[in-house]
């Protein structure tokens, strides 16, 4: 073979092996191994499984969800993520995105969240949540403030117009209640926990003037809080049963099935009132925004990419694209087709004109009005669940009447508070 | 003089080694952690010797995690035994032998669920609008609500029944088994004496089998001290703090609240020096 014939068989081969490998590389699979997620129980989660086989198509890899409750999710999730690093994706919320971004258990999301997906599309509300230390950190699953539900059929027959301001809703529970029928004014939440018991007392605390911090110094334990706490108390005593030491789950249960009179929670309440699978009482509900000075608790929960269980940049791509492909537009608008109210997070979805069709005007009306009303209530700092859930655990003491001592339990916080700044 | 062999050695001492390891690397790591800062959040930490210990004796929520821990062994361990030694009796003395063994197939049963599942039916049962365990006070009372566990002054005592439930029943079907495996002399000697069927028992079956019911206390006693699931699930040591025991409230210092892993440690130490001493006691008393 001559020298020149030489050199231009082996150029060509090596051009040939380069596009091949390149052909190759581009088709490689961005998944290795299946994605492991730690999360909380969502209908919009459990409509994603059904849809495994696509996510396996388009990355090469299926995921697996472990489902835990709120509170143990949060256990879990901190245990994990400081420790043996099991989880891929964590499901993370308001209240510990601070700590988990911080603690470095999770990495930014938009450096692995692929531009096709559009995150720019998600509730600006939500993008905030999701935002510490200027740095996204994860993609909305759910979110939003707070909506006052009401039964219509109850406060007409009680002759009681919705109430608008907090004043007249203290001054409308008791008379709503009507035990022996199975009917009480309101459900609330008493379980311990910054996002249970502390989530509903905090528009209290906010309403009557309260903050948690100026600058490093604790200035929560104020007229405020007591006025709160002992608001929240009294508005206990009409609450439905159950819901002592209950949490999202016993107050949204008891008013679904017909037990509660009125209940200012979470958005997604609105969803599952209206909707004949879930509720007792559609065709007999109002909304409102939370009646006033009362503001929203704004909230939003989503997932994170982990930092230990994606060691290399390979395995933080891989969950990056899961989490986008999960909280994706087509996957958003098959739990807008399922009719999953409380998963839908995209401006493009919640604008859309088979959203209005389904859900009507008014509920859209009272979202549009609370979403005014939001607020972010916390105190927004890795700190927060620490103290959080310490107010919780006496809250919930409160609650039980194994103490009585707002001012004096107010003290015990604020020295608690005092040993955590200075740490 | 036969000649002495290796082969016991051989295989004893593997599994000897074994054995130390596995439990004495965690206890040790323990120890040291109980004696650091650590902290869930952060990778940084220092020796604070016995700091943590300290601040224990201080701690509003540990005292009360002590007692609420020496009530729910107390409650458990007193009520699994009387449940089973009633039970056991009462199926020795009026059930056939096919009847028997249809108790001892159904009281085995509960056992046999996972705690956690355990938890949950029972959570469920005890709701005070839906529940079937408080559906008869409902009934009775014309529709008065009861939340067993909503109140302090009965959530422990609804919690530790789920637990005698699960071995008061076994136990019953072990001290069946006990009381038939018995010589029956000694019981016609007693009936020909004419001893009434109380007194048989009080008096000649069960100081027959004392060494036996000891053995099933203590180990009724270890497993009490493992009640953290079942809390977990039914309560996380509320309303409050009425059914904080000593684990729930050393998991929720580690892991739930605020991440004081080393805390959480020096609880667990206690805990273990608390119950190596009280055990070994109990022991040699009953050994006596």
């Amino acid at each position: 073979m001559k020298p020149v014939r030489l050199a231009a068989s082996l150029g060509a081969a090596f051009v040939l092996s380069a596009t091949v490998s390149t052909l190759a590389l581009a088709q490689a699979p961005v998944c290795s191994a299946p994605v492991k997620v730690l999360a909380q129980p969502r209908d919009g989660l459990t409509l994603l499984e059904d849809s495994k086989a696509e996510f396996e198509k388009l990355s090469g890899a299926s995921f697996k969800i472990d489902y835990l409750n709120e509170n143990d999710r949060r256990a879990k999730s901190r245990a994990d993520a400081s420790t043996v690093g099991n989880y891929n994706v964590y499901y993370v919320d308001e209240a510990n995105v601070a700590l988990f971004a911080s603690s470095k258990w999770i990495v930014p999301l938009t450096d692995y969240y692929p531009a096709d997906y559009d995150y720019a599309d998600f509730d600006p509300g939500r993008q905030k949540v999701a935002t510490y230390d200027g740095k996204v950190w994860f993609a909305p699953l759910t979110g939003g403030g707070d909506l006052m539900v009401y039964r219509k059929d109850v406060l007409e027959a009680a002759g009681i117009q919705p109430p608008k301001t907090l004043d007249e809703l203290i001054a409308d529970v008791p008379k709503l209640t009507n035990a022996d029928k199975g009917m009480y004014g309101i459900a609330l939440r008493g379980a311990r926990g910054s996002g249970a018991n502390v989530w509903r007392w905090m528009p209290f605390f906010k309403a009557y003037g309260g903050k948690w911090f100026d600058g490093d110094k604790p200035a929560f334990n104020s007229e405020a809080a007591v006025k709160a706490t002992e608001a929240y108390l009294k508005l206990f005593k009409d609450s439905a049963p159950g819901t002592q030491t209950g949490s999202w789950d016993e107050s949204t249960g008891a008013f679904l099935s017909g037990q509660v009179a009125i209940l200012v929670e979470s958005t997604p309440l609105s969803g599952m009132a209206v909707d004949p699978k879930t509720s007792q009482v559609v065709g007999k509900i109002g909304f409102l925004p939370p009646p006033s000075p009362l503001p929203g608790g704004g909230y939003g929960h989503g997932l994170a990419i982990a930092a230990k269980a994606n060691a290399d940049d390979a395995s933080k791509k891989c969950a990056g694209l899961f989490i986008a492909w999960a909280t994706s537009k087509e996957n958003e608008k098959r739990r807008l087709d399922a009719h999953q109210f409380g998963e839908l997070n995209r401006t493009s979805i919640l604008s859309s004109k088979e959203f209005a069709d389904i859900y009507g005007a008014d509920l859209g009306q009272a979202l549009a009005e609370t979403g005014k009303v939001t607020a972010v209530n916390f105190w927004q700092d890795p700190r927060w669940p620490d103290l959080g859930d310490r107010w919780g655990i006496i809250l919930e003491e409160l609650i039980a009447g194994t103490r009585t001592d707002v001012k004096g339990s107010l003290n015990e916080l604020e020295a608690y508070a005092n040993e955590l700044v200075k740490k | 003089m036969p000649r002495r062999s290796s082969l016991p050695v051989t295989f004893v001492v593997p599994t000897l080694v074994i054995l130390l390891i596995l439990s004495m690397v965690p206890t040790l790591y323990a120890i040291i952690i109980a004696l650091q800062n650590r902290e869930l959040s952060s990778t940084a930490y220092s020796w604070v010797w016995f700091s943590n210990f300290f601040d224990l004796f201080s701690d509003r929520r540990f005292l009360n995690a002590v007692w609420v821990s020496v009530k729910w062994e107390v409650v458990t361990v007193v009520a699994t035994m009387v449940v089973a030694i009633g039970l056991g009796v009462l199926m020795f003395e009026v059930a056939s032998q096919r009847l028997r063994n249809v108790y001892c197939l159904l009281f085995i049963i509960p056992v046999l669920l996972p705690r956690v599942s355990a938890a949950f039916v029972w959570k469920f049962a005890y709701h005070p609008l839906y529940g079937i365990a408080t559906y008869p006070y409902r009934l009775l009372t014309g529709g008065l609500i009861f939340d067993p566990l909503s109140k302090p002054s009965t959530a422990l005592f609804a919690v530790a029944s789920v637990d005698v439930w699960q071995w008061g029943l076994f136990f019953a079907v072990i001290v069946l088994k006990l009381l038939e495996t018995l010589p029956p002399q000694p019981i016609e000697a007693a009936r020909l004496d004419h001893a009434k069927r109380w007194q048989i028992h009080a008096y000649v079956t069960l100081p027959m089998l004392k060494a036996p019911l000891v053995s099933l206390m203590f180990v009724k006693m270890i497993e009490s001290l493992r009640s953290f699931d079942l809390i977990y699930v039914m309560t996380r040591g509320g309303p409050g703090v009425a059914t904080e025991t000593l684990d729930m409230y050393a998991f929720s210092q580690g892991f739930i609240e605020s991440g004081k892993v080393s805390y959480a440690s020096a609880m667990a130490v206690l805990m273990m020096i608390a119950t190596v001493i009280t055990f070994t006691m109990l022991w040699k008393r009953v050994q006596a």
